[in-house]
């Protein structure tokens, strides 16, 4: 199978990135140090390539209606401008994808979808067309998205555009950058302030050569996973996958039972979750995905979806998916890292707290 | 990829370095190893007094984004482990060949005969990767 490159392929080449296979891309991982790369958003401004997610236009006259009715999240009582996260779900409740819808203008969405789940989202959303009045275009191939994260972010991307209000977190603006129309979101996915710069391949990578000038470190899809995991955003494929609901993942709270229809509005209805997703931390040891949960009496009751070492804590951070029956009263959880439990401290709240508006 | 390989040492496939000093060896991982990983942030090595048996796994060594085992290069008693790295990992990236891991007392001098030279594991390096 070949890989996909993005239109900025050649710019990480020129940068040195270590590249990898990610979701059918060859994708940096990795420019100079994943260190280096995260404690450039949280303290400074980073940006990454994140060209091969995926860009769904919906368009007409029913096209909140549609969106509202396809996503468990309230696409319809949001104002325009605004952007939702929100589940996409089947009749029986489980998740095809986690995703963004914007609300660009009356009768326009966009929705930005996972890259490995284009295929399948897209072939879902069209086959729930039927009886809506409006389009759905996959425009995926026609659109580069940078993701300029940072509290330093407002001030290195204002100057370049036409315009650019002081926009409220998880909201949507169109503009011009050099002429050209691009989309600007304030959305990431590092709990950091930053902007999202959907545009045509050329003038993002205008834009893209524009920050390298400008002091933006470049930061590879390693440093993203730990960005997100410090601030406990849910991957999917990790947290959410085919089988799990979004009550499993806790995300409960993107679940609008009040919304008059929606798909996968009665099997969700009970609230019923099989699973219940923890935030552990470590003193010693680094818990890594597939390793098993242990309660106090060495049993297994569950798997660490996601790990790795907190840059800012210096601690071993995870999820972890623990089977709703065992649930340990007591609060004791280990990690089975090498054939050795470690213990695991319960977080309730995120490890890092983000800078975001 | 350019990489740093001292003539003095000796090398294994699994890009460990190996500094003979008479009866006994130090063990660390090459500049070509800590450089494939990136930040190192985790390492685990046994206690004095392990016996270890050439080509199983004496530990492991963890960036943020991977878990990668260690290697034995020759038979023998754990004599020494460099709980100074143990604290600092970081310094492994700063400087490969001055962060020994741990020292072995060789039981067999055989083994040596196996390890590769700095020519030889220079040539490795450039043709597996």
């Amino acid at each position: 199978m070949t890989l996909l490159k993005t239109h900025l392929y050649d710019e990480h080449v020129k940068l040195n990135a270590k590249i990898v296979p990610f979701a059918g891309w060859d994708m940096p991982v990795q420019y100079t140090s994943v260190k280096d790369e995260v404690l450039a958003i949280r303290n400074n401004v980073g940006v990454f390539d994140v060209s091969h997610m995926g860009e769904f236009f919906v368009e007409g006259k029913d096209a909140e209606q549609f969106v509202d009715y396809l996503v468990t999240n309230d696409i319809i009582g949001a104002p325009t401008g605004k952007a939702i996260y929100s589940p996409l779900c089947r009749d029986n409740g489980t998740v095809i994808d986690d995703l963004i819808v914007y609300k660009l203008a009356p009768g326009r969405v966009l929705i930005c979808v996972n890259a490995s789940n284009i295929d399948k989202d897209f072939l879902w959303i069209k086959s729930q067309l039927h009886g809506f009045d409006c389009t759905l275009k996959n425009k995926s191939d026609e659109y580069s998205l940078l993701a300029l994260q940072g509290p330093k972010s407002y001030q290195i991307l204002k100057p370049l555009l036409k315009e650019l209000p002081d926009l409220e977190y998880y909201s949507v603006f169109e503009t011009q950058f050099e002429g050209a129309p691009v989309i600007i979101a304030r959305t990431g996915y590092t709990g950091e302030d930053g902007f999202e710069v959907f545009g045509d391949h050329a003038c993002i990578k205008h834009l893209w050569q524009i920050f390298m000038n400008n002091g933006v470190v470049p930061c590879g899809l390693a440093a993203r996973d730990v960005l997100r995991l410090e601030v406990c955003y849910p991957l999917y494929g990790h947290e959410l996958n085919d089988e799990l609901n979004p009550y499993d993942a806790g995300l409960g709270w993107t679940v609008k039972g009040q919304k008059a229809r929606f798909i996968g509005k009665a099997a969700l209805a009970d609230k019923k979750a099989h699973y219940k997703l923890f935030k552990l931390t470590l003193d010693r040891g680094i818990p890594r995905e597939g390793y098993q949960v242990l309660n106090g009496k060495n049993e297994v009751i569950g798997i660490i979806t996601s790990g790795t070492m907190s840059v800012v804590t210096n601690k071993g951070i995870a999820f972890a998916r623990i089977q709703i029956d065992k649930v340990p009263v007591d609060e004791v959880f280990l990690v089975d890292i090498r054939q050795k439990p470690y213990a695991a401290q319960l977080v309730k709240k995120p490890f890092v707290t983000g800078g975001h508006k | 990829m350019s990489t740093n390989i001292p003539a003095n040492l000796k090398y294994t496939k699994e890009h460990e370095w190996v500094l003979v000093e008479g009866e006994t060896i130090s063990v660390g991982i090459t500049d070509f190893a800590q450089s494939a990983l990136g930040d190192i942030v985790f390492l685990e090595v046994p206690q004095i007094g392990v016996e270890l048996k050439e080509g199983s796994t004496f530990g492991v060594v963890e960036s943020i984004k991977s878990v990668s085992d260690l290697y034995t290069p020759v038979s023998g008693e754990v004599t020494a482990r460099n709980t100074d790295i143990e604290s600092s990992p970081e310094k492994i990236n700063q400087d490969a060949y001055g962060a020994w891991l741990i020292k072995v007392k060789i039981k067999n001098a055989s083994d040596l005969n196996k390890l590769l030279t700095a020519q030889q594991y220079q040539e490795f390096c450039n043709t597996s990767h």
